[in-house]
C-alpha cells in the first residue's frame, strides 16, 4: 500500500511569537516541530505499512528549514521525503497550499492508494488543507478519523462527530484527516534519526518542477488573506461568589448589567 | 567550530527533552525518595538507543557524534540527573572503551549487549584507599593458565547495582620497580564477583551506586581488554570522554535549575509583584544563564575536538571543572530564589542542589581537573 503523508513544520506552542505588523507567525529563531496531528497521521501510515507493506512518502510545503521536519519523519520510518519549496509559494493561504500539495501528489509514481493528513495544524487551526486536496484530486475523503480498518480494496473508518459515531466505507484511493484519538505516535530511536540525517539530500520540487504558474501559488494564488493578527488577551480570572441564593441572584444581575450583557428590558423578563 | 546546532542536533535535543519530560519527570522524584533504579524505564530507553549513543549501528548503537551525545545527557539530566548519570557513565567509560580497545570477538560478545542496553555497564576504578590517587589501588589480577584470578574491593561503582558487565581496573604486574595495570571485562554473574548494598547518598539517589568485591574471581584471558599492562592508557582515554559526559550532566542540572527558577520568579508574588521584577533575583538569574551558556560552549568545543580526533585533555578537564562548579552555584541560587519553598521536598530544586555536589567530586575532583589543566599549560 503506497501512502502519502502531508506534514507541516509549525512553531512549538511554548515558543510561538507573532509579528503583528506583517500579520504572520514568526517562524525563525524559535523551536519548530512537526505538527502534532501530522505525527498521528504518520504513525497511522507506519501501522498500515506494517500490516500491508508498501511505502510511505512524506511531503511538506515550506521554506528550506522544513527539511528538518522531513528528516525527522524519515527517522520515524517514512521511506521518501519531498520538500516543496519555492519563494513563489510564500504567503499562501490554505487553498494555494493545498493546490501545491495536490499537484505534487499527482506527480508521485505510483499514485498513492491513501493520503493522510492531520485534521488541523496547531498554528492555523483551519482544517482546510486535507479536504481541499481531496477535492482537487477528486478523491473520497473523511475528516477527523478515529479508527481505520483495512479491507481488501477499501477502508472502513470511524469518527466521533457531534456525539455520534459515524462509520464510512471508502474505496481507494482516498484521503483521510486524522484526530488525536486514532493512535499515539511512536518515539524515534537515535539510530533512526542519525540514519535519516546522514542520508543524501532531500528531493526538492520547485514551481517549475510542479508545472505551476506563479499566479496559482503563494499570496497570488490565495483566495483569503489575514487582515489582523494579535495575541489573545489573557483570560481574566473569574470571580467565585457564595452566600444565600437571593443575594447571589441580585449580585449576578448587577454584574451582568454592569457588563452590558443584560439590560433593563431583559432583566424585567 | 559551528556555534549553532545542526538540524539533527536540534531534533535530538527536542526528542530527548520530550522523552525526559514525559517519562522521567515523575520518576525522578520517586527515584530520589525510594533510591530505586527504574528497570522498566531503562528497558524502554534501551530500545531507543540511549545505551549505545556513540557506538556504530553495526554493533547495535546509534552512531551519534559527540555533541549529539552531550545534548542527550544534558537533556536527561535537566529532568533526572540520576538517569543522566547512568547513561553518561554507561556510554563513556563502560561501553566506549570496549569499542575502542576490544577485539572483534569482544565487540560481538560484550559491546553489542552493552550498546543495545541488554546489560548496563560500569567502570570500576575507585577503591577504599584509592580515589584521586588511583595508583594506590590494590586490586590484583594474577595470571593462571589461560585465566586471571582477580581479588580486590571496588567502591562507589556508578550503576553497580544494576550492571551486567563491569570493567575492572587491576594491577596485572607488580615488581619492585614498576606496577602495570590492565582492564578486565567481568560479567556480574561470574563466580567470585559480589555486589554490596546500594550506597545511601546525598544525591543521585536513583543511581544504584554500590561496592563490588572480587574474591578469587576467575576470568578467562579472553576477557582482558586491550593489551596486558596497557590499562592506564585505557583508563586515561576513557576518562577524557567521561569528563565530557559529566560536564554535560552538570550542564543539564544547571539548566534545569534555571528553568524552574525562572518559572517560579514569574509566579511568586511578593510586595505586590512577581519576584522576577526585583533586581536581586534578576541578577541571580542572569548569572546562572551566563554561566550555563559558557559551560555549553566549553563542552561543545571539547566534543568538536574529540570528533576530529584531536587531543582534548585540557579542554575536557576545563569543561568538567567549569560545568560542575557552575551546577553547584546555579542550584544554590535556585534554592535561594525559591526561598522557603526551595528548602522543601515539595519542590524539585532542593534535589538539584543535592545532585549537583557530586559533580565536583567524581570523574576526577575539581582539584584533579585543575592539576590536569595546569600540567597541560606547562607542557
Amino acid at each position: 500500500m503506497n501512502i502519502a503523508v502531508c506534514i507541516k513544520q509549525v512553531p512549538d506552542t511554548h515558543t510561538i511569537r507573532i509579528d503583528e505588523k506583517r500579520m504572520t507567525i514568526v517562524r525563525e529563531g524559535g523551536d519548530n516541530v512537526i505538527n502534532a496531528l501530522d505525527c498521528v497521521a504518520l504513525e497511522a501510515a507506519l501501522d498500515l505499512k506494517a500490516r500491508r507493506g508498501g511505502s510511505i512518502t512524506v511531503l511538506t510545503m515550506g521554506p528550506p528549514q522544513s527539511e528538518e521536519a522531513l528528516r525527522e519523519a524519515l527517522g520515524y520510518g517514512a521511506d521518501t521525503a519531498i520538500l516543496l519549496s519555492d519563494p513563489a509559494f510564500a504567503g499562501a493561504d490554505t487553498l494555494a497550499t493545498s493546490h501545491v500539495l495536490a499537484r505534487a501528489i499527482s506527480r508521485l509514481e505510483p499514485f498513492p492508494d491513501l493520503i493522510l493528513c492531520g485534521k488541523q495544524t496547531s498554528d492555523s487551526d483551519t482544517g482546510h488543507v486535507g479536504p481541499q486536496i481531496a477535492e482537487e484530486l477528486d478523491l473520497p475523503q473523511v475528516c477527523g478519523v478515529d479508527e481505520i480498518h483495512l479491507e481488501e480494496n477499501a477502508l472502513v473508518v470511524k469518527r466521533l462527530s457531534d456525539g455520534l459515531v459515524e462509520t464510512f466505507r471508502l474505496s481507494l484511493p482516498a484521503l483521510l484527516t486524522v484526530s488525536n484519538a486514532l493512535c499515539a505516535p511512536r518515539r524515534p530511536s537515535f539510530g533512526d534519526l542519525e540514519a535519516a540525517f546522514s542520508m543524501g539530500s532531500v528531493r526538492t520540487w520547485r514551481l517549475d518542477d510542479l508545472g505551476l504558474n506563479p499566479d496559482e501559488v503563494g499570496a497570488s494564488g490565495s483566495a483569503t488573506w489575514v487582515v489582523k493578527l494579535r495575541s489573545a488577551p489573557p483570560k481574566a480570572r473569574g470571580e467565585i461568589v457564595s452566600g444565600p441564593t437571593q443575594d447571589l441572584v441580585d449580585r449576578l444581575i448587577k454584574k451582568l448589567e454592569a457588563l452590558s450583557v443584560i439590560d433593563e428590558e431583559s432583566r424585567s423578563q | 567550530m559551528r556555534l549553532e546546532p545542526t538540524m539533527k542536533q536540534a531534533v535530538i535535543r527536542r526528542t530527548t527533552r520530550k522523552y525526559a519530560e514525559e517519562r522521567l519527570s515523575a520518576a525522578a522524584m520517586e527515584m530520589d525518595s525510594t533510591a530505586r533504579f527504574p528497570q522498566e524505564i531503562a528497558r524502554e530507553m534501551a530500545g531507543l538507543h540511549y545505551f549505545g549513543l556513540e557506538i556504530p549501528a553495526e554493533y547495535g548503537g546509534a552512531g551519534l557524534d559527540s555533541v549529539s551525545c552531550a545534548i542527550v545527557i544534558e537533556e536527561l539530566s535537566r529532568v533526572c540527573a540520576a538517569m543522566g548519570l547512568c547513561v553518561s557513565v554507561h556510554n563513556s567509560v563502560a561501553t566506549y572503551p570496549v569499542y575502542e580497545f576490544g577485539s572483534e570477538e569482544q565487540r560481538r560478545q560484550f559491546l553489542v549487549p552493552l550498546a543495545t542496553g541488554r546489560h548496563i555497564g560500569t567502570f570500576c576504578l575507585t577503591e577504599p584507599n584509592a580515589g584521586s590517587d588511583a595508583s594506590s589501588l590494590e586490586t590484583i589480577a594474577v595470571k593462571d593458565g589461560d585465566s586471571y584470578i582477580l581479588n580486590g574491593n571496588k567502591v562507589f561503582v556508578t550503576n553497580g547495582g544494576a550492571s551486567g558487565i563491569n570493567l575492572i581496573f587491576a594491577i596485572s604486574e607488580l615488581s619492585e620497580k614498576k606496577k602495570r595495570y590492565s582492564v578486565f571485562i567481568v560479567e556480574s554473574d561470574r563466580e567470585g564477583l559480589e555486589k554490596g548494598p546500594v550506597e545511601d547518598l546525598m544525591g543521585m539517589r536513583g543511581n544504584p551506586v554500590c561496592p563490588i568485591v572480587l574474591h578469587d574471581c576467575r576470568v578467562p584471558a579472553s576477557n582482558l581488554l586491550g593489551e596486558e599492562g596497557k590499562g592506564l592508557k585505557i583508563a586515561l582515554s576513557s576518562l577524557s570522554g567521561g569528563r565530557i559526559g559529566i560536564a554535560a550532566q552538570s550542564l543539564g542540572i544547571g539548566q534545569g535549575a534555571l528553568d524552574t527558577s525562572l518559572k517560579y520568579s514569574k509566579e511568586r508574588y511578593q510586595f505586590g509583584k512577581p519576584i522576577g521584577r526585583f533586581g536581586a533575583i534578576q541578577n541571580m538569574l542572569a548569572d546562572m544563564a551566563t554561566e550555563i551558556e559558557a559551560a555549553r560552549l566549553l563542552i561543545h568545543r571539547a566534543c568538536a575536538m574529540r570528533d576530529k580526533g584531536v587531543a582534548h585533555t585540557k579542554e575536557s578537564a576545563m569543561a568538567k571543572l567549569f560545568a560542575s562548579e557552575m551546577a553547584v552555584r546555579a542550584t544554590r541560587l535556585g534554592v535561594q530564589i525559591h526561598g522557603g519553598y526551595g528548602y522543601s521536598k515539595a519542590y524539585p530544586i532542593e534535589r538539584y542542589y543535592r545532585d549537583a555536589k557530586v559533580c565536583e567530586i567524581y570523574e576526577g575532583t575539581s582539584e584533579i581537573q585543575r592539576l590536569v589543566i595546569a600540567r597541560e599549560l606547562f607542557s
